[in-house]
């Protein structure tokens, strides 16, 4: 099997901007991808969705660029770019033909540099209402909707930079002032916050010549503060219950556990084991559930990886119409605690393993993937490197350690059960 | 806080490096199954696709689903594996086995390392060649489309696609129902309903297996030979029959319609304008693609612009066409907040106006002509979209040089163009309305927009759009 390598360079500014560059010339394409250390965790009480509402404000204009012109230049130079934000961190990338790179460098270092010249009220106040409506789209208007914030609520206590979610509130969104964006922009939008990944078919002297001269000129922030203490006891010392009756045709039971830190290599056992539960077809909960007692209409489990204090570890049962909760939830945390007891067989694990390495090896071959990681790994671990180890790392498990980290997680005093109940009048009787 | 000096003068573009679509040739195998290959170094995982010229438009409407259902039945159960058995064999090759029908074509698809390309083939075609559809299983996944088809009346995307679909298409054609059917002809599939589908298509000489990727680590004497052992041994089976001619695509409306279906608590209204489109063979094919990019493509397109980033109705509006084998539909989407339903909705009616009455501006032309001719080569960094491609070229019969000649075409498309695609298949005054949202909050002010007559469906007289 390839062995991934990604040979770059890993160098900073004088201004404090790292600079990660990595060489291919297989297509004549080139990924820029920015990563911000500030996410949603940054953000404090009466202020949630601030970060996220930033992002989109970084799409409105610069000093050099108007409102709207920022993505019309890089999709009229046959470019892709998005931005997103989470809980650890923001980022902003576009996907450029080679011969376009300078044009994204000189984009990203305008609004790092000189976003609050363009700023207006009714900037903000537009994409407020795009950000509202994006609350609607995605979880508001969705059967189902509330489950990742009940999630991040229960999993981690009031108070917890985790505890609140990334879309934040309406109320906070309405209190959202011209002056919070304007502190924001000059508290965590510095280069010496930032990476800046380019990968692709470049030359590296000519993409240090450039980062110089775009963003050489924009000035360090001293005072970048410090996230507030995020470590957490490893377990929720209790299990946690709630029912939640909504707009849904089938009842759906998440489960929900505390897990470790992204880092942690517990953490790897506990992504092969997800793969080993529910991964396809063949996996342990898809064949249980689904497959032999055909008491589920799907199943999912997965992590969430994080830095501070916790992962975590979820996933969901759908009913089929007409079976009983409680035997979904048995069979369900049956399969988990199988795990805690028995050690996953060589063939589960060889088969597991397989999968993750084409995964990788897919991921790892896109231009814009490679950067993501590279920003990744340099911005929450200070290692870009890391993007070398990371599926020797998954290859490296254990049964035994696939086991230890079950019963490290999927106890009960470590454990969410949520349930969405059908409301009145939206369960219907499955045609037949 | 020191100001920042940045450099106000942007920078231009400097010389594209040349790029060429993936060459490709073309076997013959002696049953007359043809093989594409497309050589991509430096790409080790490598995907191929079966393609079968029998799509769910070729489903008779009573048995709407059975092609759908049946790409999901081969891979539970073939003449050498169960279900566990053939996934668990696929996952030791660390590949990935996917079986999907779409309207025009089924395809069967694998990815996986180079040096197993043999191993997965095998199983590939043992899925395509050999399913024995065991009747357990059929039963199962009949149940589970039902159930899915039970969520999808929460989920008002899905009720406002359905419903829309339902309305533009005549009853008679494949493209009234959703590609996996609905309850009506879902209850009624079994295993006999779903081999019946599936060996319909099963022409040897009516299927390609195209594979891209690095294959020169391909080994067996290269991919075309492995694919003469595994697939040259074909014949026609039983059933088969000269399937993928025309595809009706009648239009039921011919003015203007409105429904509003009622979903009450909705904090937001899915909105659909459309009607019937164009099947994928159309000589406008690029003036339709870039009038598409500027009225509801690109993120600064009209409707994203007018509708998000002026007035912050939503979180994103959309327009294009779905061209098939047949006329496939042409529809402007949005989601928008409940309160602001009737303005954005007219709003978009007068973008589907605008873009008919007057020519579009040299740099709106612009910027989607250098969107679709520059994003084209990232389009195709890996083998998946390249055999994708590749694809729509076997199930549309188009020119071999298709993609070759595409940004040229693109390029040459004038604001007339533009203009006289726009006139000719847009049509805001025959268009269907659909509409899933909080009825009580909206309707007065609906009514009152004399947009045309609503038509309110309340949940109690909700019936399948597809019955």
């Amino acid at each position: 099997m390839v062995n991934p390598s990604v040979p770059f360079t890993d160098e900073r500014l004088p201004n404090g901007l790292r600079l990660i560059i990595a060489e291919d010339h297989l297509a004549p394409v080139v990924a820029v991808n920015i990563w911000y250390a500030v996410g949603s965790k940054n953000e404090v009480p009466g202020k949630t969705g601030f970060a996220h509402l930033f992002e989109h404000v970084m799409f409105q204009g610069s000093r050099n660029v108007k409102k709207a012109e920022h993505i019309a230049l890089v999709q009229a130079a046959g470019g892709t770019i998005n931005g997103t934000t989470w809980l650890d961190r923001t980022n902003y990338f576009e996907t450029l033909p080679s011969n376009q790179l300078e044009l994204a460098l000189w984009l990203e270092a305008d609004r790092m540099g000189t976003l609050l010249d363009a700023l207006s009220q009714e900037n903000l106040d537009n994409q407020r209402e795009v950000v509202k409506n994006e609350k609607r789209s995605s979880y508001d208007n969705r059967p189902y909707g509330s489950w990742s914030e009940k999630l991040q609520a229960h999993l981690y206590p009031e108070g917890h930079p985790y505890h609140h979610p990334t879309i934040g509130s309406m109320a906070d969104l309405d209190a959202a002032s011209l002056e919070d964006v304007s502190a924001f922009f000059r508290t965590y939008y510095a280069p010496n916050n930032a990476v800046l990944a380019v990968v692709g078919d470049v030359d590296p002297a000519v993409v240090r010549t450039w980062a110089d001269r775009y963003f050489g000129g924009i000035p360090a922030n001293p005072a970048i503060p410090p996230v507030r203490d995020m470590t957490l006891p490893p377990t929720l010392g209790a299990e946690i219950r709630e029912t939640v009756t909504d707009q849904v045709p089938l009842p759906r039971i998440y489960f929900g556990f505390r897990a470790p830190v992204v880092g942690d290599r517990r953490l790897d056992a506990l992504e092969v084991a997800m793969q080993i539960l529910a991964g396809g077809k063949g996996s342990r909960l898809d064949r249980r559930l689904v497959r032999d007692d055909q008491i589920a209409q799907d199943v999912v489990a997965f992590v969430l990886g994080f830095i501070g204090g916790g992962s975590i570890a979820a996933g969901w049962a759908t009913l089929k119409p007409g079976v009983a909760l409680e035997r979904v939830e048995a069979a369900y945390l049956e399969e988990l605690d199988r795990l805690t007891r028995e050690v996953v067989t060589d063939d589960e694990l060889a088969r597991a393993k397989a999968l993750i390495e084409t995964e990788e090896l897919g991921a790892l071959s896109r231009v814009e993937e490679r950067a993501d990681r590279l920003a990744m790994n340099a911005t929450l671990f200070d290692d870009p490197a890391l993007i070398d180890t990371m599926l020797a790392r998954y290859l490296s498990v254990t049964a035994e350690q696939i086991r230890a980290v079950a019963a490290d997680v999927f106890r009960k005093d470590n454990r969410l059960v949520l349930t969405y109940l059908p409301a009145s009048g939206s369960t219907e009787e499955a045609a037949e | 806080m020191t100001e920042s000096t940045v450099i106000a003068t942007r920078p231009t573009p400097g010389h594209p490096r040349p790029y060429d679509f993936p060459a490709f040739e073309r076997a013959t195998l002696a049953n007359g199954l043809q093989v594409i290959t497309a050589q991509m170094p430096g790409r080790p995982l490598v995907t191929a696709s079966l393609i079968l010229r029998n799509g769910a438009a070729d489903d008779a409407p009573d048995v709407a689903g059975a092609t759908s259902l049946a790409s999901r039945a081969i891979s539970e159960g073939t003449e050498r594996y169960d279900a566990v058995a053939l996934v668990e064999a696929t996952e030791r090759l660390g590949a990935g086995l996917h079986a999907d029908a779409g309207w025009d074509a089924s395809t069967v698809s694998i990815e996986v390392p180079v040096a197993r390309l043999e191993p997965a083939l095998d199983l590939l075609a043992e899925v395509a060649a050999h399913p024995t559809f065991p009747v357990r299983e059929v039963e199962r996944l009949r149940e589970e489309r039902l159930n899915d088809l039970l969520q999808a009346r929460a989920e008002p995307r899905r009720r406002v696609d359905e419903a829309f679909i339902g309305t533009i298409y005549k009853p008679s054609s494949p493209y009234h129902q959703p590609s996996g059917g609905l309850a009506g002809t879902v209850g009624t599939l079994d295993a006999d309903r779903l081999a019946h589908a599936w060996r319909r298509g099963f022409d040897p000489r009516r299927m390609t297996l195209i594979l891209a990727g690095d294959l020169d680590g391909a080994g067996g004497g290269g991919p075309v030979a492995v694919a003469e052992r595994l697939f040259g041994g074909w014949a026609l089976a039983p059933g088969a029959t000269a399937i993928g001619g025309s595809v009706s695509s009648e239009s039921a409306i011919n003015s203007r319609v409105i429904k509003l279906l009622d979903r009450p608590g909705s904090v937001q209204t899915e909105i659909r304008v459309g009607h019937v489109g164009v099947p994928r063979r159309i000589e406008q094919f690029a003036a339709l693609s870039v009038m598409s990019a500027i009225l509801g493509g690109l993120f600064n397109s009209r409707l994203n612009m007018k509708l998000r980033e002026e007035k912050g109705y939503t979180y994103g509006a959309s327009a294009g066409f779905d061209p098939r084998r047949g006329a496939g539909p042409f529809s402007a989407r949005v989601a928008v907040n409940t309160e602001v339903t009737v303005p954005a909705l007219v709003e978009l009616l007068a973008e589907l106006d605008r873009i008919r009455q007057e020519p579009v501006t040299a740099v709106e032309l612009a910027a989607a002509r250098d969107f679709l001719v520059g994003v084209f080569p990232l389009r195709f960094e890996t083998p998946g979209p390249v055999v994708g491609a590749l694809g729509g070229i076997v199930v549309h019969d188009l020119p071999d040089d298709e993609l070759a000649t595409y940004r040229p075409r693109i390029e040459a498309v004038s604001a007339a163009d533009i203009q006289a695609v726009a006139e000719a298949r847009i049509h805001p005054d025959r268009a269907a309305i659909i509409m899933v949202g909080d009825a009580a909050r909206i309707v007065g002010e609906l009514e009152a927009a004399a947009i045309g007559s609503v038509e309110v469906i309340r949940d109690a007289d909700a019936t399948d759009p597809g019955a």
